[in-house]
This record gives C-alpha cells, sequence and structure tokens, in this order.
C-alpha cells in the first residue's frame, strides 16, 4: 500500500481541491448577493418581538418606494394609512414585493392588518414623505382641521349615558305622514353629527309634531333619522374594515367580547396583556349596550376613533382611516343598535 | 467466575460467528468497487462537499428568515439530514455518516497536517483522553443537554448554525489537545446515536485472519486508525468511523469491509462495555419518548414550556425531562434488571446484569428513532422540495420542484410507524431472550427474560401510543 | 432438523394465527348511528384546545376554527379539511368523517416557531391501529417467551 507516505502532489492536488470548492461556495454567495432583489427589506414581527424593523421610513412624492416585507414570526399585513395601496399579507418566511408612490407630502402611518397578537394595534410605523423639488422640506402636510369632537368642544373621555332606552331592537320606520310638522333641523347632518340618539328622542318627545306617537314609535322616528344618515353602499366597506380592526376587542356582534378582550385587565390594567402592564387597560366597550351607545353622537364615537383611547387599549385611527373612511364606521356601530332592515349580510 | 455452560455457549457462538464470517460478503473484495475503497479521493472529495455545504447552512442559518420552517438550515439539518441519518445510515451503515461527517475535517487536517495522508506524524498535543472521562458519560450529558433545547434548536436557523459551529469548534480544538478523534468518539451527541446503534448495522471492518495479524508486530492498522481501535481486537462496530485507514495501512490485505446480519453484534456472546454504554441506551430511549411526546403530541402546553427556555414552564419541563431520562428510566430498567438476577439465579453482580441486559434496549431505541423520525420529519418533507427550490431564502422558485406531493406520506405514516416500533420490539424481545437463555444455569429461561420484555412491551405500548394512537 | 415435531411447530402456528386474528379480526365495537357533530377549536400559540376530536365514523362534523391570538389554520391529514381564520372571526366547514382511524390535526397557517409541531387528533371511530398493534406486541411477547426447543 501506498499510505506510508505522502505524495505531495496528489496533496497538492487535494489542497487545490479544497480551495476550488471554497472559491465556488464564495461565488455562489456573491453571487446570490448581488442578485438580491432591490428595495427596502421591513421585517415585521410580533409587537412583542420589536414590530416594523425598520419603523420609519423615508420616501420623496412622486418617486417609487419599493419594500421587500417579509415576517419573521406569524402573519402579518401591511398597508398604510390614507394611501388608497391595497393592503398585502406579509407571510413568515415569504418575501412580498410592494412599490408604493407618495403625490402628496407629509408624514403616513403604516399599519399591521392582520390580527397578531394582544399588542397587534401597536405595531405602526412611519413614512415621511418629502416633496422631490425641496430637500429641505420637513415633510409637514397641510395643517388639517381639527376633528369635529374638537371643534364641537365634546369631551370624549367622560362617560356618556344615554338618559332613556327603547324597550328593545328599535326598528327603523320613516312614515311621511308622522313626521310631518316635524322641524327641518333633525334631519340635517349637523343634528346627526351632534347628538346621541337619546337626545334627539328626548328632543322629539317635547316636538307637537310628535305627541301623537308612542315611546316605542319615537325610537323607531329616531332609528329612521340615523338610517337616513347612513350611507348604505359604504356599510359593507365598513364591516370589513370593523371586523379586521375592531372586532378582535370589540366582538364581532360589537358586545365587546372579542377574543382579546378576554385577556385584557377590567379596568385595573393588571391584565396579562405581555409586557404591557399598568397602561390603564379597560375593557373593550360594548357596542350592544344601549345604555351607553345610544348616549354617544356620532362626533363622539368619530373622536374616540381618530384620537383612540390615551391608554385605554384603544388605538388611534387617525393617521389610517380618512374622515370618510371614520364616519363609514361609525355609522356601522349603530347598526348594532338600530335595525334598519337593510340588505346587511350578517355572516 | 463463568459457568461451565456458559463458557461452552461462548465459545460456541464465537465459533459459530467465526463462521458466519468466512460466509460474509466483502464489499472490499469487488474489484470494481475495490479502487474506492482503497483510495482516499471518494470520501476525501465527499467530505469537502459536505464541508462546503455545512458552512453553506450555517450562513443560510444565520442570515436567511427566521422562520424554522422558510430557514434552509432548520430544513436541511432537522428533515433532511435528520431523516437520512435516522432512515438510512445508521440502520443501514452504522456510524456510516461519521464517514463523511463533515464536522471534524478542519480538525482533523489541522491534526495530521495534510489533506489527504492520513495519520502520520501528528500535530498538536496529542494527549490521551483522560480515562475518567472516557466511555459513554459525556455524550449522554451532551445528548440530555440538547433535549433541553431541542424545541429552541430544532426552530430557530440561528441557534442550529451556532449549534453547527460550536461543535466544529469543540473538534478543532479537542484535535489540537488530544489524540485522534477525541471529539468523535467521547464527545459528539450524533455520535451517541451512531455508535451504540452501529452493533446493529449489517456492515462491519473486521480483519480476516487473526493469524495473519499475530504475525505482524507493526500494527500499522492502529498506528492509522483516527479512531484509536486495533482492528483485531475490536469487539463491535460501536467505534469504527468506517473510513477505512486501517484496509489502506494493512500490508497483508487482511481487512474485510463485510456485510453481516442485522444486530450482529449484540447478543449474549458480547460482553457490553459497561453501566455508560447502558445508560446511553436508555438516555436514548427517554429522550424518543420525550420528542414524541413534545414534538408529535397534542399538548401545546408542553410545547410552549420546552419553547421558552429560561422561563418558569420551561424549568418543570427541563425537571420533568431529566426526571425521565435520569430517574424513571433507569429505575425502571434497574428493577427489571434486579428481577431479572432474582429469577435467573445468576450470581453476577447488579450492575453487570444491568450492562449486560441494556443491549436489548439498542433494537427498540434505534427502531423507536425511527418511527418518531417518520411521524415527525414525514409531514415535512414538502417543506424540502420548497428549500431546494428557494436555497438562499431569495423568493426564487426553481422549476418542479415546489409542486412536487408528499401528501401520500401522512397516509402511510402511521402504518409504518407501527410496523417499525412493532419490528424493533420483536427483535429487542429476540435478544432478550437470548440473553436470558444465556445468564440461567438451571432455571426457567422464560421467567429470566420476562422482566426485560415486559420493560420492553410496555416502552413500545407507551410510543405506540402516542404516535399512532 | 430433518424432522420437526409437531410438538415443536404447533405453539408457532398457534401464534401465527394469533397475529393474524389481531390483524385481521373486525373489532367488537357497537356500530353508532351517524349524528351531526360540532366542535369549536379555540387556537393560540401552539395548541388547539380541544385537541383530540372523537368521532363515529358516518358522522356530519363540523368545525368552527377561531383563533385567540394571531392568525391559526386547520388542517387534517387525510381530509379536504383546511380552515384559517384572524383571531376574532370564525372559519368554519362541515364534513363527513368517512375514513375510520387517527388523523393529525396541523396548523396550516405558519404561527410563531413552534408552528410545525401544533398539532392536535381527530379520532375516527376507535384507535384500531393503536389496539392491533398493542395485540400485536403481546403476541410478539409470547412468541419470544416460548419454550425453545433443539
Amino acid at each position: 500500500m501506498d499510505a506510508g507516505r505522502i505524495a505531495p502532489q496528489r496533496e497538492r492536488r487535494a489542497r487545490l481541491f479544497l480551495l476550488a470548492l471554497l472559491a465556488a461556495l464564495a461565488l455562489v454567495l456573491l453571487a446570490a448577493y448581488l442578485a438580491r432583489p432591490e428595495g427596502v427589506l421591513v421585517r415585521a414581527a410580533m409587537p412583542e418581538q420589536g414590530g416594523w424593523l425598520p419603523a420609519e421610513l423615508k420616501a420623496r412624492v412622486g418617486e417609487p418606494l419599493r419594500l421587500r416585507l417579509i415576517s419573521e414570526d406569524v402573519t402579518h399585513g401591511f398597508a398604510v394609512g390614507r394611501h388608497d395601496a391595497p393592503a398585502v399579507d406579509v407571510n413568515p418566511g415569504e418575501y412580498r414585493e410592494i412599490t408604493l408612490l407618495f403625490d402628496q407630502p407629509g408624514k403616513y402611518v403604516y399599519y399591521c392588518t392582520r390580527w397578531c397578537g394582544l399588542n397587534h394595534w401597536r405595531m405602526r410605523g412611519t413614512i415621511e414623505v418629502v416633496s422631490a423639488g425641496q430637500p429641505g422640506s420637513d415633510g409637514q402636510a397641510a395643517p388639517a382641521e381639527p376633528p369635529l369632537y374638537l371643534q364641537l368642544g365634546i369631551d370624549i373621555d367622560a362617560p356618556h349615558p344615554a338618559a332613556v332606552v327603547p324597550e328593545g331592537r328599535p326598528r327603523a320606520e320613516l312614515t311621511a305622514g308622522r313626521i310631518s310638522g316635524l322641524p327641518e333641523h333633525y334631519r340635517s347632518r349637523e343634528y346627526y353629527l351632534s347628538h346621541s340618539p337619546s337626545q334627539a328622542w328626548q328632543a322629539l318627545r317635547q316636538e307637537p309634531a310628535a305627541q301623537a306617537l308612542s315611546d316605542e314609535q319615537l325610537w323607531s322616528l329616531v332609528a329612521g333619522l340615523w338610517q337616513a344618515q347612513t350611507r348604505v353602499e359604504r356599510l359593507e366597506f365598513a364591516r370589513q374594515q370593523y371586523n379586521q380592526n375592531c372586532a378582535a376587542c370589540h366582538g364581532a356582534q360589537g358586545a365587546g367580547d372579542g377574543v382579546a378582550a378576554r385577556q385584557m385587565a377590567d379596568g385595573a390594567g393588571s391584565g396579562p396583556v405581555m409586557g404591557m402592564q399598568g397602561h390603564g387597560l379597560q375593557k373593550p366597550s360594548s357596542f350592544a349596550d344601549p345604555g351607553a351607545m345610544l348616549g354617544a353622537s356620532p362626533a363622539l364615537l368619530a373622536g374616540k376613533i381618530v384620537r383612540g383611547g390615551m391608554g385605554t387599549g384603544m388605538p388611534y385611527w387617525g393617521p389610517i382611516f380618512d374622515d370618510d373612511q371614520v364616519m363609514a364606521l361609525v355609522e356601522y356601530l349603530y347598526t348594532f343598535q338600530f335595525d334598519y332592515s337593510l340588505e346587511v349580510k350578517d355572516e | 467466575m463463568k459457568g461451565v455452560a456458559e463458557f461452552d455457549l461462548a465459545m460456541r457462538s464465537a465459533d459459530a460467528r467465526r463462521g458466519w464470517r468466512a460466509r460474509r460478503f466483502d464489499l472490499a473484495a469487488l474489484p470494481w468497487l475495490r479502487p474506492f475503497i482503497e483510495s482516499r479521493w471518494p470520501l476525501f472529495v465527499t467530505r469537502s462537499l459536505a464541508l462546503a455545504g455545512l458552512v453553506f447552512t450555517i450562513l443560510a442559518g444565520l442570515l436567511g428568515p427566521r422562520v424554522g420552517s422558510h430557514n434552509f438550515a432548520i430544513i436541511l439539518v432537522w428533515i433532511a439530514w435528520w431523516t437520512a441519518l435516522k432512515l438510512v445510515f445508521i440502520p443501514l451503515g452504522g456510524r456510516s455518516w461519521c464517514s463523511v461527517c463533515p464536522l471534524p475535517m478542519p480538525g482533523e487536517w489541522l491534526q495530521q497536517g495534510n489533506l489527504l495522508g492520513g495519520l502520520q506524524k501528528p500535530h498538536g498535543l496529542g494527549l490521551r483522553w483522560p480515562k475518567k472521562l472516557r466511555g459513554a458519560w459525556l455524550q449522554s450529558g451532551a445528548f440530555l443537554l440538547i433535549g433541553l433545547f431541542s424545541a429552541v434548536t430544532l426552530t430557530d436557523g440561528r441557534v442550529t448554525a451556532w449549534v453547527l459551529l460550536a461543535l466544529i469548534l469543540a473538534s478543532v480544538g479537542l484535535s489540537l489537545v488530544f489524540e485522534r478523534r477525541a471529539f468523535c468518539r467521547y464527545v459528539c451527541p450524533i455520535g451517541g446515536f451512531t455508535g451504540p446503534y452501529a452493533r446493529f448495522a449489517p456492515v462491519e471492518v473486521r480483519v480476516k485472519s487473526s493469524s495473519v495479524c499475530a504475525a505482524h508486530s507493526e500494527k500499522t492498522c492502529y498506528q492509522a486508525c483516527p479512531w484509536g481501535q486495533y482492528p483485531l481486537a475490536m469487539r463491535d462496530s460501536a467505534q469504527c468511523g468506517l473510513c477505512m485507514e486501517c484496509l489502506r495501512a494493512c500490508p497483508s490485505d487482511n481487512i474485510a469491509l463485510s456485510l453481516r446480519p442485522f444486530g450482529s453484534d449484540l447478543g449474549a456472546a458480547h460482553q457490553p462495555r459497561g453501566l455508560d454504554e447502558a445508560f446511553l441506551a436508555l438516555v436514548m430511549l427517554g429522550s424518543a419518548l420525550a420528542f414524541s411526546a413534545v414534538f408529535t403530541g397534542p399538548w401545546g402546553w408542553l410545547k410552549s414550556a420546552a419553547y421558552q427556555v429560561g422561563s418558569l414552564p420551561w424549568l418543570g419541563y427541563s425537571a420533568g425531562f431529566l426526571a425521565l431520562n435520569l430517574l424513571l428510566l433507569p429505575g425502571l430498567f434497574a428493577a427489571a434488571a434486579w428481577l431479572h438476577r432474582r429469577l435467573s439465579g445468576s450470581p453476577a453482580q447488579l450492575g453487570k446484569i444491568f450492562a449486560q441486559q441494556a443491549q436489548a434496549l439498542y433494537p427498540l431505541g434505534l427502531f423507536t428513532w425511527m418511527a418518531f423520525t417518520v411521524s415527525f420529519a414525514f409531514p415535512k418533507f414538502y417543506l424540502v422540495a420548497e428549500m431546494l427550490a428557494d436555497p438562499l431564502g431569495l423568493g426564487w422558485e426553481l422549476p418542479g420542484l415546489a409542486a412536487l406531493d408528499f401528501g401520500w406520506l401522512q397516509q402511510v405514516g402511521p402504518g409504518l410507524q407501527a410496523a417499525i416500533l412493532l419490528a424493533g420490539l420483536a427483535i429487542s424481545l429476540r435478544l432478550a431472550r437470548q440473553l436470558a437463555q444465556a445468564s440461567v444455569t438451571n432455571r426457567s429461561p422464560v421467567l429470566a427474560a420476562l422482566p426485560v420484555s415486559l420493560f420492553c412491551v410496555v416502552y413500545t405500548g407507551w410510543v405506540l401510543w402516542m404516535l399512532v394512537g | 432438523m430433518t424432522k420437526t415435531s409437531l410438538h415443536a411447530v404447533l405453539p408457532w402456528l398457534v401464534l401465527a394465527l394469533l397475529a393474524a386474528l389481531v390483524l385481521l379480526l373486525p373489532l367488537p365495537v357497537a356500530a353508532a348511528a351517524p349524528r351531526a357533530r360540532r366542535f369549536r377549536i379555540e387556537a393560540s400559540q401552539f395548541a388547539y384546545s380541544p385537541a383530540v376530536l372523537r368521532v363515529n365514523p358516518g358522522d356530519q362534523v363540523t368545525i368552527e376554527l377561531a383563533p385567540q391570538d394571531v392568525v391559526h389554520g386547520l388542517s387534517i391529514d387525510s381530509y379536504p379539511v383546511d380552515l384559517q381564520a384572524d383571531p376574532g372571526q370564525v372559519a368554519s366547514l362541515t364534513f363527513t368523517a368517512d375514513r375510520p382511524g387517527v388523523f393529525k390535526l396541523r396548523c396550516s397557517v405558519t404561527c410563531g416557531n413552534m408552528h410545525p409541531f401544533m398539532t392536535g387528533k381527530l379520532q375516527v371511530g376507535p384507535p384500531t391501529l393503536l389496539w392491533r398493534s398493542l395485540g400485536l406486541a403481546l403476541v410478539a411477547l409470547a412468541a419470544a417467551l416460548l419454550p425453545r426447543f433443539k
């Protein structure tokens, strides 16, 4: 046998082979690195694990922003608030590429659209969009009109019990004869926005034109007024938004009993919300409770949605939904109280 | 103190083994295969490729997606390699994986001072492995340690990569301090699997004629063996890495690489090495049980506990895992050994009997791991196809791979698992009976075989319940 | 070994017969009339609750998947079942349990690191594979303990 000697030639060949192999490996890695797709890598993780990484992006007006999205744990979703790009799913371990285009400068908020745990709503990031021509522009959007609840001076944190509640679930009726003598302002958008159903009921009770109506009929009238302000064609959109963004806490039927509600603290803020104790978390409101819901005006509800609960666990949606979308949601919320007899699919 | 009958039996079976051996099929004698065995090139090339793959795997583990089911390292190591190791390399080739394993290569090259020259003038300190650390104790410990962190290692590509890196570094370090393959023999947890179960495998490297060896005083085969084995004295294949250096070193062509019947190294004629090996066999059984419960059972709390390393539930899981492996199974088996001693009337010490009877556990353990592998890896095979279609996790879709259908694997799974478990049990029971036959003098071997047999049946029933029940 | 006595062969024959019986004999299980069953399965990382569903062959099984923390899925080996749902929403599906046996439920949406091992089981009828296997194990024990004749 020849094992007794190291044959220098064979040894050289072996070393050459090994070097070639290493070089090939390095080449493969280099090629993979060079061939990597363009775009800013954005990783999504459950908020307890860091949420979006990075959580701050920059873009220029009119210049496409290419993003490569990947989730590191569970199913997430990506959407930009007040922007018309459709939401995309961000699946674990799979790259998802999207291109965004902004035509207005400003600070945009991107957020997770698939429920990813109790702190899902904390999973947000910002895109600062500056005008292409003015590098110095700080990207401040034109100051928006203050929200309605501020204009009306409503304290959205104060309790808002309904002074009166109906016996059952009022069915909307708009029989023209019964409300013929009614002052026109009850039917205005302004009245609707700034009054709660129970306020409207109390005011109507005093109206001579409504003297003949029973209490129950009067509730039907209120429901009718509310239905008249509801854009039926937006209800389906609102229902989807509600199920996607609200149902996990407030429950699909609005009863405040969503899956996340069970794990939240009741008022004291001592619940087992992962790493988030002591924040004054509250049980989600029930929209099925007439005592609270009929005491809330559309402006108040819109204010709560836009501003959020400031530590109660209710997220703020101002940077995400535009006014129209917020109002659609508010209109949808009243369907938990009023029977509009509409063809609204329930499942 | 051997009884006459026992001695006689041992001699007879030794003769029988020699008779067998003469009839065994020597792969190295095949003219077309011989050059591939004699040359160092085939294994060197294979291992080099494996090493390149290992480097790539480590990088992919560190840089790839954090989600285990999309990380190259996780899928390659824990689904593809693991399945190959459990279902092919070990049952058919014993330590055959060790012959192509890339982990100790860098260390071995440094130790040899060359790539292709074999063990000539060893570099490094070349110390002998400390006596106190010999045997399988360290491996059992390494195995238990891995068991405690298994849920994280199996699902996190970064952890898998660090474990692989740590194994390489450990092997390099140990190669430079100690002689030969100290890492592989005494530390490597994979060796903890492959070594003991190599006794069952149908391949062996042995001398052809002992008289030829007796006349050869240089013992070049021993000098050349990276595993420190002397082929003539080799009692079983547990520490033979099938590297074939002995064959290359033998001046008289007296080494055979033979096919043999399954389980040839097990039985009454084979004295086990000691309690350490018996203990390792029990640790294998215990970990198979624990992993089946964690990874294939319906108990979500157990999965979370095993995963949240460092948390209170994890401490509970660890305590349970260690109690199962260190107390429950060894205790049960000790009781079986004690009963066996009473029933057989054997004068041997309990420890000896414990070690001797534990041989019956090897087929049981090997087949349980195989069944567990079928249960654990078969349903995930589609991930291997997905991974091969996009090895770098860059969103590629190499054609034809991701569409492969592995649904049928799930359908045959349960029946296959039951068949494997029952086959292992049958072999173990036969072995237990054989061992009992050898240790009784004038008592009933049936009664003497009962305790260990019952241990095997109860264990199999337990695993069956978890895997297919 | 030219002459094998009946004495030596008989026990083996009996055992072989026994093994065949264990493998093939229909189990004495009262056939229950098929009925509709409804399971609401709450899914959370990394468990189903309930995790074990027991039904009889022929039952109409309705499964409602109600994830509690993150998006989960549910598929069943050998059954055409695959559900996915977000927390707060429920996905449901009805199928006929026409394949007897024990089948694994598996999460079909990656839901974290231990996702590949998030399982449960659907037991349609008695676990015959387990029973037959245990029976065979006992037959194997008997075979191993049989007296050996030279």
